[in-house]
């Protein structure tokens, strides 16, 4: 709409602007025709006259041309950088230039449209993982920093965990930097490897009782195989980038109830191995902690 | 001392494969044929062969209260030497390397060999997930005695947590009639962790009875 | 049926297999001498320049040896005589269990004693083992010292110290360091006597290593 004015007063102004020049070309081949037969006897007076009816109109339309110029919205100037100099370039084959640098600005807006249809998109459908949904930015602020939490708090919450349980051995080396790397022993039945990022589980590793534990290598055995995927399965399910500490400390109860990995049947099948895979129930349900096998748990 | 895996040794006694009816003369090979049948039926893959052999000296009549050495060797355990000393209701164990078989020759003197109670298990190795099951017939003498199962569980260093998975395996394999016990060895070791030694002990039981049951079967 | 899936071959079979083969080392070739404490900085000093494992420093042991008798049933051999040594410094290696048979000096042309000899490593409960077996502890004692190799050859410097009963620190025996230069070897390797007789003159300015008669030094005391 404001655009659609503006066009109409941009026209009048430059025909304002066509008419001034047309009315001065006027006024200056008056003058240089000089006098005329037509002006007859006393033709300078005439001539005079003729001359100053002419610079009046111009003066005029010069009125005219100010006023609407006036009127015209003063535009901001842009800051086109080097963009600007693209006008004054002379040679042909760059002149093309124009029209690429048109089509990338379009491709920019484009991007920036479908931007902010996606952030609305996204933040009617909140994902669990994201930060999106955690609110205010004051508190987001304070969620980046589970990624860079002291040493000695990280120490601290699982050192408090370590306590909660007797045939669960916790212990805590920082071989890279800052972060700590946390062993666990679960009684005789498994050993686990946590690597941590602040407060935040990065990395599960288990392996058998027997085994030499580090963060890559898996372990030789089947069953502790299956039990590592469903670790990753539950230390993803237990991430809670707001309460961190609340992650680590389900992520062990969790952990925890594979004390009786190997005596305790299934759940549902009542059987220790499961026929075909003759692995024992390797999966712990997150909220009642009861064994599954891998198959049972639907 | 290094560790091992939770192990159980089954005998399978003839008289509880009564639906299985065995042909005279064929015992050992055609039940050792129908469980190898049976356990790659289950998608094993065999590896190998094993076997556990047992020779036993008795101290001079001179030395006072009769003591036995049992010499054991184990497949899996090749560069080891079971010896284990029976005095009264003790039993003294010792694991030594290949050469206190040349030590014991040392004491011919002392301790002599008992050549035909010489006993040992042999047969095919399987290995199905994390189970390692060997199928053994047992020979004194040149005699067929029976068939020991041995199932190994790897991943489990306990036998006592893992006992309930290790019967369900083996009545699976041999049939829910089969009777599986732990050895007296193996009851008094349940809440220890398991070691190479606790299956030669669980062997030298199961050999011992089979040394007792004089002459061979003839069913 | 493939390869890997052959019966193994049981243990007496290997074991006779090693004998015929004549690969087992149960020759002991030896030459002893001992240095007083003073002297033994020199030649500790000239070992390491000689020696093949002194890179990363001298090897050190600490030992407790507990020598144990066998008597023979029938009164007529001598009693077999087994030592059997542990680590104090690593305890959780295995026992050294040793079989040491008479030695044999020879005439004047032969280098080394020669003596046959088994060494066994052991886990479990060795000591009780024998006890019950029917050996009889004869006398035991803790061995300190230094340790170096030279290719085949093995060079102890080390002092003996009675084994103390109270918490005290361990008594040593004598004033002096005892020196052993041996080779385990498979019967009939002759030759490695001369070596060590090379090796020993190397060292026969600082400490003189020969062949000792234990019979002889019984006579003497």
């Amino acid at each position: 709409m404001n655009q659609a004015i503006n066009v109409e007063q941009l026209n009048s102004a430059l025909s304002s602007l066509r008419t001034v020049r047309s009315n001065v070309s006027l006024v200056f081949e008056t003058l240089s025709n000089g006098l005329r037969a037509d002006h007859g006897e006393d033709g300078k007076d005439k001539f005079l006259m003729e001359l100053q009816e002419l610079l009046y109109i111009v003066s005029n339309n010069l009125r005219d041309l100010e006023q609407t110029v006036n009127a015209l919205p003063i535009p901001v100037p842009f800051n086109l950088g080097n963009t600007t100099y693209l006008s004054q370039e002379t040679t042909q084959d760059r002149q093309a230039l124009y029209t690429q640098l048109v089509n990338s600005y379009k491709w920019t807006d484009k991007i920036h449209e479908y931007s902010s249809f996606a952030q609305t998109l996204l933040s009617q459908n909140s994902l669990k993982r994201s930060y999106i949904n955690s609110g205010s930015t004051k508190r987001r602020g304070k969620l980046q920093s589970n990624h860079n939490v002291a040493p000695l708090q990280v120490d601290n919450v699982i050192n408090n965990i370590d306590r909660s349980y007797n045939d669960m051995k916790i212990t805590i080396s920082r071989p890279f930097a800052s972060n700590a790397v946390v062993s666990i022993n679960l009684s005789h039945v498994l050993k686990a490897v946590v690597a941590f990022k602040g407060l935040l589980m990065e990395w599960v590793m288990v392996k058998g009782y027997g085994e030499t534990l580090d963060l890559w290598t898996e372990s030789r055995h089947h069953v502790f195989r299956k039990v590592t995927e469903s670790a990753h399965a539950a230390m993803l399910h237990f991430y809670s980038p707001t309460l961190p500490e609340l992650a680590v400390r389900s992520f062990m109860t969790w952990l925890h109830s594979y004390v009786n990995l190997f005596s305790d049947p299934c759940k549902k099948c009542g059987c220790h191995l499961h026929h075909t895979s003759l692995l024992p129930p390797a999966w712990r349900d997150f909220r009642t902690l009861e064994p599954f096998h891998d198959e049972c748990k639907q | 001392m290094k560790r091992g895996k939770a192990t159980i040794i089954c005998e399978v006694k003839n008289g509880s494969y009564s639906q299985y009816p065995v042909p005279e003369n064929k015992t050992g090979t055609y039940v050792i044929e129908l469980l190898t049948k049976r356990i790659l039926a289950l998608g094993a893959s065999q590896q190998g062969q094993f076997l556990v052999d047992c020779e036993s000296y008795l101290s001079h009549p001179q030395m006072g209260t009769t003591k036995t050495v049992h010499i054991l060797h184990n497949s899996e355990q090749p560069a080891s030497v079971f010896s284990i000393l029976e005095s009264g209701t003790k039993n003294i164990h010792v694991i030594a390397d290949g050469l206190f078989d040349l030590l014991m020759m040392k004491l011919s003197q002392h301790y002599t060999s008992k050549k035909q109670t010489k006993i040992e298990s042999k047969g095919p190795r399987f290995e199905l997930g994390d189970f390692c099951v060997k199928l053994g017939s047992v020979t004194m003498n040149q005699n067929f005695k029976g068939i020991l199962v041995e199932v190994e569980y790897r991943p489990c260093v306990m036998a006592n947590a893992v006992w309930g998975l290790l019967r369900e395996f083996l009545q699976g394999l041999l049939g829910p009639t089969v009777p599986v016990q732990p050895t007296q060895h193996l009851m008094s070791r349940m809440n220890e962790i398991y070691t190479p030694i606790d299956t030669i002990y669980q062997y030298l039981e199961h050999f011992s009875a089979y040394r007792k049951v004089t002459g061979m079967r003839n069913n | 049926m493939s390869a890997a899936n052959l019966a193994p071959i049981t243990a007496t079979d290997s074991l006779s297999q090693a004998l015929k083969a004549n690969i087992i080392p149960n020759q002991e070739y030896l030459l002893q001498g001992s240095v007083l404490d003073s002297a033994v900085e020199v030649l500790l000093h000239r070992l390491r320049g000689l020696c093949d494992n002194v890179d990363a420093g001298t090897e050190t042991f600490d030992d407790q040896e507990v020598c144990f008798s066998l008597r023979d049933p029938n009164q007529q051999a001598a009693p077999l005589m087994l030592r059997v040594r542990k680590a104090l410094d690593a305890r959780d290696m295995p026992f050294q269990l040793r079989y040491i048979g008479q030695p044999d000096l020879g005439d004047k042309s032969r280098p080394t004693v020669v003596r046959s000899s088994l060494d066994i490593a052991c886990s479990g409960m060795l000591i009780e083992f024998l006890n019950e077996l029917g050996c009889r502890i004869e006398f035991e004692y803790s061995v300190k010292g230094y340790m170096f190799r030279k290719g085949r050859m093995k060079i102890t410097v080390s002092k003996v110290f009675k084994i103390s009963q109270s918490s005290m620190s361990p008594e040593p025996i004598s004033q002096s360091y005892l020196v052993e230069l041996s080779v385990l070897a498979p019967q009939g390797q002759d030759a490695i006597g001369e070596d060590m007789r090379a090796f020993a003159d190397q060292l026969r300015p600082l400490v003189q290593l020969d062949k000792i008669d234990y019979k002889r030094l019984g006579h003497m005391s």
